[in-house]
């Protein structure tokens, strides 16, 4: 359970960063909550880590009137804490309280979550639903993203090499934006083996339904489609989970779960 | 070898220290702080928790070499703190522990709720303490314990611990010997050389698959059935119809070696191992059996592929049922927890496609490893290269 060697540097801003990304092997670290488990059981063995966690850029927090861009190395405790703003009436401390222990909040961070690409993450299946848009950064300059365009697969991105996450931008909610969220996991902080997000926010004309946990891409629905069994049948058929019963039931009952708690939970917005 | 100034117990400490080395072997190994405990080294048991700036984190997944600047306190480090010294007498009260190996991950994160959430009750403890193993399953004493604790503090102002101060202890510590910060680096003789694979051979036996993965697919290739059937008995054309696969020994047709080199976002397998061909012409089916070990992280795979042929209309064309079943062991399966990125299937038919096509055209094509496990791929493949194969035949 020893990390295979690698070199380590810690550049001083993101150019410097991106440069040395582009050296060969190099991989970004930011809190290392899921890259040290890989790193340690060797599954990944990079010939170099380039710390973008600490940097500037990746760690300021701009509030917008029309929402709130979260640099990428801000961490789940953070925002769980409050110590950041939050456009979303509570959603993101809830969302962030609810991931893995506070051991691992403390250093693991937003951007990091998103990299990695874990489809029963909490970060890719909420911010999706938010309609949170990706800032990315590389030498050949910047693009934006949204996370179902991000993120492909399991554990695969549609990040170039060199290019790495630097931003979060999550949109305000409306006033009665309402918002349910439900995942179920086998002991608390395990990653879910089912889990979905919903968020309806009529003035924003947003009525949307993220399904993640489902070992590959998130299942995203839609207006009417979102209260649609058929639709949603038809939409884990195609991802291989209707082939299991007893899975396609869990995520039936995480998903009615999700809905009837945006039914009545008003975010505070 | 990197020099990393870290403050520990409120000691200012410089080391050089190797990148790969994490926190809590620094801390044991060169510092002698022995109250840190290892459990599982991969962020799943808390027992190395550590506070870093105050906060709890894993010290098994932290790098000195990452935390320049960083405060770290240990459990030595708490000896005169008065939460702490509460949380001990409670552990003693409640009969909070049993082997004492979870015990110091334990009251780090005791520490931490009882300042965070002062008055936290049963269920609130339970779940912050949710991330912190104890296998001699004496949860009830420990939760009795911090509680009891937290019961004092109610009504205490929360104190978020992050970026916190911690006083430094008056505990002489091994800390006063001099630092063990001159381990040498043995670069030139660690090159890293995989496990050779194990050994092949005619007659190894393979166990029932336990709770395997499994999935089947039909589909249909424009070719008569003795071509379709051909192709099943040849090892070598099975093997060429995966990326990153190849045989590693010449086959006698009813056994063969191969590897196959995996990728799942950024974990990397290659699977070395051996596997047999057994078929039934009255049947029209046969089992393909295999089984290899990835020596970089001993994660281990078995597979078997069962098909079935039938001819089609007037004998032109072939219909092909396959089922796979495989079950993937160790690390990667943990990291993994099994998951097939089915989606991804699509994409990796194509490189299989590219690869067939520079075959065919004779220019050695470059064998990149699939960028995932399993057999949903390799159905999508397999189909691919049928289709494929009699379309251009």
């Amino acid at each position: 359970m020893k990390a295979a060697r690698f070199d380590y540097h810690r550049p001083a801003d993101l150019t410097a960063a991106l440069t040395g990304l582009g050296a060969a092997g190099g991989k970004p670290l930011s809190g290392g909550q899921s890259l040290g488990p890989m790193l340690n059981l060797r599954l990944a063995r990079p010939a170099a880590l380039v710390d973008v966690g600490r940097l500037a850029e990746l760690r300021r927090v701009e509030e917008r009137a029309d929402g709130v861009l979260y640099g990428a190395a801000i961490t789940h405790a953070e925002i769980e804490d409050g110590a950041v703003p939050d456009p979303t009436g509570g959603i993101l401390p809830a969302i962030a309280s609810g991931i893995a222990y506070r051991a691992v909040r403390n250093r693991g961070t937003m951007g990091g979550s998103l990299a990695h690409a874990d489809p029963a993450a909490d970060w890719p299946t909420t911010l999706a639903a938010l309609g949170a848009i990706i800032h990315l950064t590389a030498l050949t300059g910047p693009r934006e993203s949204r996370v179902p365009d991000l993120i492909r697969g399991a554990f695969d991105t549609t990040l170039e090499e060199g290019e790495i996450i630097s931003g979060i931008f999550v949109p305000r909610l409306s006033p009665d934006a309402r918002w349910g969220y439900r995942k179920s996991c086998r002991k608390v902080g395990e990653f879910a083996e089912a889990m979905a997000a919903v968020l309806i926010d009529p003035p924003r004309n947003i009525a949307r339904l993220v399904i993640g946990a489902t070992e590959t891409r998130h299942l995203v629905l839609e207006g009417r489609d979102i209260e649609d069994s058929a639709v949603l049948d038809a939409a884990l058929a195609g991802i291989g989970i209707a082939a299991d019963p007893a899975r396609a039931r869990l995520f039936r009952a995480v998903v009615a779960d999700a809905l009837s708690a945006a039914q009545t939970s008003h975010v505070s917005a | 070898m990197s020099l990393v100034n870290l403050t520990v117990n409120g000691r200012a400490i410089s080391a050089n220290i190797e990148p790969r080395q994490h926190l809590g072997d620094f801390l044991r190994e060169n510092l002698l702080l022995t109250a840190t405990h290892l459990g599982c080294e991969h962020g799943v048991c808390g027992a190395c928790t550590v506070l870093i700036d105050g906060a709890p984190a894993r010290s098994c997944i932290a790098f000195p070499a990452a935390l320049e600047g960083a405060r770290i306190t240990t459990l030595e480090g708490l000896a005169d703190d008065p939460v702490a010294a509460e949380l001990r007498e409670a552990f003693t009260v409640e009969h909070g522990l049993q082997c004492g190996f979870c015990t110091p991950g334990m009251l780090m994160m005791a520490r931490d709720i009882v300042l965070r959430r002062p008055g936290a009750g049963e269920e609130a403890i339970r779940h912050e303490l949710a991330g912190n193993l104890c296998r001699c399953t004496g949860y009830v004493g420990i939760v009795r314990a911090v509680e009891s604790v937290a019961a004092r503090h109610a009504g205490a102002a929360p104190v978020v611990t992050r970026g916190t101060e911690v006083a430094p202890s008056a505990f002489v510590s091994p800390l006063t010997l001099p630092v063990a910060g001159t381990l040498v680096s043995k670069q030139a003789q660690d090159a890293v050389t995989p496990k050779a694979a194990p050994a092949a051979s005619a007659d190894i036996s393979f166990e029932t698959l336990h709770n395997p993965v499994r999935m089947t697919q039909h589909f249909e290739v424009p070719a008569p059935l003795g071509e379709v059937w051909n192709v099943f008995q040849q090892p070598e054309k099975v093997v060429a119809c995966l990326p990153g696969a190849r045989l590693t020994a010449p086959t006698d047709g009813r056994s063969f070696e191969a590897e196959m080199g995996v990728k799942l976002g950024p974990m990397a397998a290659t699977f070395r191992g051996a596997g047999t061909i057994m078929a039934d012409e009255a049947t029209l089916s046969g089992i393909i059996r295999g089984q290899g070990v990835d020596g970089r992280s001993a994660s281990r795979v078995r597979a078997e592929l069962t098909y079935r042929l039938a001819p089609l209309q007037d004998g032109s064309a072939t219909a092909v049922a396959v089922e796979i079943a495989y079950e993937l062991k160790g690390p990667l399966a943990q990291m993994s927890r099994g998951t097939i990125a089915r989606d991804l299937a699509g994409r990796l038919t194509e490189i299989f496609a590219a690869n067939l096509a520079a075959a065919l055209t004779g220019v050695p094509a470059a064998s990149k490893p699939a960028a995932l496990d399993g057999g949903a791929l390799f159905l999508a493949m397999l189909k691919g290269f049928f289709l494929r194969l009699f379309r251009r035949g």
